[in-house]
């Protein structure tokens, strides 16, 4: 082989290489990003001061995400227990008052668009579970309609995570993502034992 | 030993500028996308397109919101500024409107508790002149996406408020 295909062949190489891992840097979306008990978001999701790779994995798993000003984004794939969130099990999403004028949880199959059943229920919202007299809530994520509460289907969401979004944060959850009292998720039961 | 090593700096440094570059490319490429499915080719530019409710079924933006209505405008600056405006939801609930760059930055979002009467703005590039008297948003690119948001959870919220939306306007100053 000449020396120049040689040299060819490793800028090639070297071009694909280094595109294949920033697609592999990408493919976590916002989970991994910062911390706050089991739920990840990124103070500069949609700011203009986001780096490259955020702004990129924003793009591939979050497009037209607002900047905190107008909304915070958190997501997470595990129970509060750490293991991972499963279509068949259910748990209960609990929370107090939260430091917004809405709040939503949502379910995200793999390919992050909604997950293709006919329950017509994707999501809840605090219109649909709220706060009692002591500002909690609390709903159900699972594959069947629960009896009277708040409830997000998992039918056929396959490895699926939730998105909690919080929409016109107070300032002071803006300033502080960690003072926000983040909703527990609690594994109820799995494979239909209730 | 030398050649060896100048084709290892040479894998190196191929590696960097492929790594950099997709993580560049990216944001651009998938706005680019999503500015082409939401003005259906190119068909609806400067204006506002409505869509449906939420389901399952909505596959033009990752992660969409069922609880919320969404309204789009592809915008062009290239032939001048424009005039954006939005009215408010029955009952005061949560709307606004949002500026994406091409980039994908969001380089504005107002809603309709800082205006509960409308939003209304000018959205033109650095270089362009504006009306006065009008809260003004600049754009670093000609083109990119404006995103009406409503609050809209129930089937008969997205009726009420796809009434209200109908009179959002993103158009040329002289045809608002």
């Amino acid at each position: 082989m000449s020396g120049k295909l040689v040299t060819v062949g490793v800028l090639v190489a070297g071009l694909v290489a280094g595109a294949a891992s920033g697609w592999s840097s990408l493919q976590n979306g916002m989970v991994g990003g910062e911390s706050y008990s089991g739920w990840s978001g990124s103070k500069v999701t949609g700011s203009v001061d986001a780096d490259p790779w955020t702004r990129a994995r924003v793009a591939v798993s979050g497009l037209l995400a607002l900047n905190k000003s107008q909304a915070i984004y958190f997501r997470r794939n595990t129970d509060d227990s750490g293991a991972r969130l499963r279509e068949d099990c259910r748990y209960r999403v609990s929370g107090g008052a939260m430091p917004a004028r809405w709040w939503s949880i949502t379910v995200y199959a793999s390919d992050n668009y909604l997950p293709l059943n006919s329950d017509d229920a994707l999501s809840f919202d605090q219109t649909e579970a709220p706060p009692d007299g002591k500002a909690a809530w609390s709903g159900v994520l699972s594959p069947k309609r629960p009896e009277g509460e708040a409830w997000a289907s998992t039918s056929k969401a396959g490895d699926y995570d939730i998105t909690l979004r919080l929409y016109q944060p107070t300032a002071a959850a803006q300033a502080d993502y960690a003072s926000i009292p983040m909703p527990k998720v609690t594994k109820l039961d799995c494979g239909g034992a209730a | 030993m030398n050649r060896k090593l100048k084709l290892l700096g040479l894998f190196v440094g191929a590696g960097i500028i492929g790594h950099v570059g997709l993580v560049m490319a990216v944001p651009h490429g998938l706005m680019s996308l999503a500015m082409s499915r939401m003005s259906g080719d190119g068909a609806a530019i400067n204006q506002f397109v409505f869509g449906d409710r939420t389901t399952k079924d909505s596959r033009r933006v990752v992660r969409p919101s069922p609880d919320l209505a969404y309204a789009s405008c592809v915008y062009d600056l290239s032939k001048g500024p424009l005039l954006v405006s939005a009215a408010p939801s029955p009952n005061q609930g949560y709307v606004s409107l949002s500026v994406f760059a091409a980039n994908t930055d969001n380089i504005a979002a107002l809603d309709t508790t800082q205006y509960p009467q409308g939003i209304r703005f000018v959205l033109k590039r650095k270089d362009q002149a504006a009306p006065v008297g009008v809260q003004v948003v600049v754009s670093p690119s000609d083109k990119g996406i404006i995103l009406d948001r409503r609050l809209a959870p129930t089937a008969e919220m997205f009726a009420e408020v796809d009434k209200a939306r109908r009179a959002d306007s993103c158009a040329p100053p002289d045809q608002s």
